[in-house]
């Protein structure tokens, strides 16, 4: 499923991101890689989603969140 | 002897504290060459030794190509800096230590110092320097950067290493064509690092109380207004105490210098400057300087505790249509109260373009002294329901003047391919550290203050030389004669030279509006008594309103208020842009826009409005 599908409080891990190298970047740096677990903190409508992963708590705004695909755990 | 470091770290480890507190007062703020990224240096002196400090942009990786990434790799590569301090986030310590991953290709001198030991600690956090620095092969610091005490053992350290520096002995991390495989790369690397260094303990991460409100829809956005409301009247109390003893020095000096330097027989054009305009100059800047003084304070506090972050959090969506990172809104709120307080509440911002956007922007929201003005002069000619007709008119244009300021300056200040969405982390809410914020916040104030002084005065000046009339008659002012004399140019754009020259002294302070155009039309007090003793003269507005209606028709009245409304913000303001920016370039360039855009919109309301009225 899409991040953006996630409920608050699902434990998860990222399966893959898609984007151009420039999107990749930005994203990877700030640790959302593959295989990565996360867990979803808040997903409201027409908000940012909130994850927590690698001890810190990251929000991506929905257009970035939907090129990511996890799966729960 | 002298030696070189810079300082490098992901946004929120703690880099311009450390670089703060390093360098107190021995800073010097500049650009990049050829970029819009700031340039931090400063030094310090220890045991008679002095380092110079380049406080590296702030960015979460290298490989990168925006402009941050590419000035910190060619600086690091360039060995400008004998040693590069890396700093990394104890509490999230594998991510964090990405950067560390990055760095490790370059194959420069370095030492590893860990930041915020103390908030780790409280987490249930083990970390075992010792075996992380024998793995890495360079000196690693567990450090609290709010802690003094740290400091000393932090300098020590730099000057052992300048002596004797160290390499990473471990091998970098493998490079990959593909930016996905090269980051997994760099996290393996990471991890095999920390492996028996410390042990990531599994757990489901719990909302604090805070973040729990603070990330609602609604209510988190109303808080965040509310909280920077309540910012702004905090920063009027603490501006309150030193910009009354700023007032006393005009009203003590006025009349003894005057009386001395006429006395003298000096010429009177010289006892003015003397006597009215060095005084007030002095007082605006005192006062100007305060008010920065207190918006640093607050914002310096809401920053620490981390609640700018999830002001950011909540407004991303709406500013990122301005090309503006969510943040911008703390200083746009402020910016409701004075321009001032918006203009340096732009600290806030993580870069330069995204700062001078912000202040270009800030200048279209009119401050509180504009919304005492226009009521007034609204009131002279329309009723209380067209009244509150041209104040939302008003309002609505905010949004439109802001859209087109974007549009102007945003594709320069922020590129759009820099523009890709929030992606931003909430670092934990953390207790505020007063002294520190204080000590930061006086150096910031006191720096405009002598900053600014030469700036305000040099205007001042300008402007004194216009409006000075030797009996107080403003027909015997340059400003008059300029005034008329481009009276046929100024109808054009809906305003006679009474209203032009209301209008400029605007650009000077907006509190000299109201006493210019009693000046003009009332000749009640001289302009350069409204300029320059704004709080000494008194308008008695019914009279004024009368004369002002006689002179002048409701489509100019009109005009006259918008024009004034979307000029330039004050000389305060414009000069605090200009200390924050450093950038004289960009403020002359965003000046010009705004002071066109007021006579277009002018000419516009003022044909628009003669078709009706």
């Amino acid at each position: 499923m899409k991040l953006t599908d996630s409920t608050a409080d699902m434990q998860g891990r990222i399966l893959s991101v898609g984007g151009d190298d420039h999107f990749m970047n930005r994203i990877t740096s700030i640790g959302i890689t593959e295989g990565t677990a996360f867990q979803t903190v808040r997903n409201d409508r027409k908000m940012p989603v909130l994850i927590y992963l690698r001890e810190t708590l990251i929000s991506l705004n929905r257009a970035d969140a939907e090129r990511i695909e996890v799966e729960a755990v | 002897m002298t030696g070189s470091i810079a300082l490098l770290g992901q946004p929120n480890s703690g880099k311009s504290t450390i670089y703060n507190n390093l360098t107190g007062a021995r800073q010097h703020v500049g650009n990049w060459a050829g970029k819009t990224v700031e340039k931090n240096e400063g030094s310090f002196t220890y045991n008679g030794v002095k380092y110079t400090v380049t406080d590296l942009p702030g960015s979460y990786g290298l490989s990168g190509n925006s402009d941050e990434e590419i000035i910190t790799t060619d600086f690091i590569k360039s060995g400008k800096s004998e040693l590069t301090v890396v700093l990394v986030d104890a509490s999230q310590l594998e991510r964090s230590m990405f950067m560390l991953a990055e760095f490790a290709r370059l194959d420069k001198p370095a030492m590893l110092v860990l930041n915020m030991m103390d908030v780790a600690k409280d987490m249930g956090k083990d970390i075992d320097t010792d075996a992380l620095a024998k793995k890495l092969g360079i000196p690693v610091l567990p450090f609290n950067a709010t802690d003094t005490k740290d400091y000393d053992k932090l300098k020590k350290l730099i000057a052992e290493e300048l002596k004797k520096p160290h390499r990473l002995s471990v091998k970098a991390p493998e490079g990959k064509a593909d930016v996905k495989a090269d980051s997994k790369a760099k996290f393996d690397w990471v991890s095999e690092i920390l492996e028996n260094v410390t042990r990531t303990r599994e757990s489901v991460y719990k909302m604090s109380k805070f973040d729990r409100v603070m990330t609602r829809p609604i209510l988190g956005k109303v808080i965040c207004i509310a909280v920077v409301l309540l910012a702004f009247m905090v920063s009027m109390i603490v501006m309150l105490p030193f910009a009354g003893v700023g007032q006393m020095i005009p009203t003590l000096l006025h009349e003894p210098v005057d009386k001395l330097l006429t006395g003298w027989n000096v010429h009177p054009w010289i006892v003015n400057i003397f006597s009215m305009m060095i005084p007030n100059t002095l007082s605006f800047t005192i006062s100007m300087a305060s008010f920065v003084l207190g918006v640093n304070i607050v914002f310096g506090f809401l920053e620490e505790t981390g609640f700018i972050a999830r002001a950011a959090y909540q407004f991303d969506g709406l500013l990122s249509k301005l090309g503006l990172q969510g943040k911008a809104i703390c200083p746009m709120l402020m910016g409701f109260g004075c321009t001032i307080g918006g203009a340096c509440g732009t600290r806030v911002m993580d870069n330069w373009g995204q700062r001078m956007l912000a202040m270009s922007i800030v200048w279209a929201i009119p401050c509180a002294s504009i919304w005492s003005i226009i009521p007034v002069v609204s009131g002279m000619f329309f009723t209380w329901w067209q009244t509150m007709l041209v104040c939302v008119g008003i309002l609505a244009y905010v949004v439109v003047s802001m859209i087109i300021v974007s549009k102007v300056f945003g594709r320069k200040l922020a590129p759009m391919e820099t523009r890709s969405g929030m992606i931003m982390e909430l670092p934990p809410y953390h207790k505020a550290h007063w002294k520190h914020i204080l000590k930061e916040a006086f150096f910031k104030a006191w720096g405009i203050f002598k900053r600014a002084l030469g700036t305000v005065t040099l205007v001042s000046l300008i402007f004194y030389v216009l409006s000075f009339s030797r009996d107080g008659n403003v027909n015997n002012s340059l400003l008059y004669r300029v005034g008329t004399t481009i009276e046929p140019v100024t109808k054009f754009f809906g305003m006679g030279w009474q209203t032009f020259v209301a209008f400029l002294s605007g650009a000077f302070a907006k509190e000299a509006v109201l006493g210019t155009l009693n000046a003009v039309f009332m000749g009640g007090n001289s302009v350069m008594e409204a300029a320059f003793f704004s709080q000494g003269t008194s308008t008695d507005t019914a009279l004024l309103g009368t004369a002002m209606s006689q002179a002048v028709s409701a489509a100019e009245a009109l005009a006259f208020m918008f024009a004034t409304t979307f000029s330039v913000p004050c000389l305060m303001a414009l000069s605090t842009t200009y200390k924050e920016s450093h950038s004289l370039k960009w403020t002359v360039k965003v000046a010009l826009f705004y002071i066109c855009n007021a006579l277009v919109l002018s000419c516009i309301v003022y044909h628009v409005a003669e078709l009706f009225m």
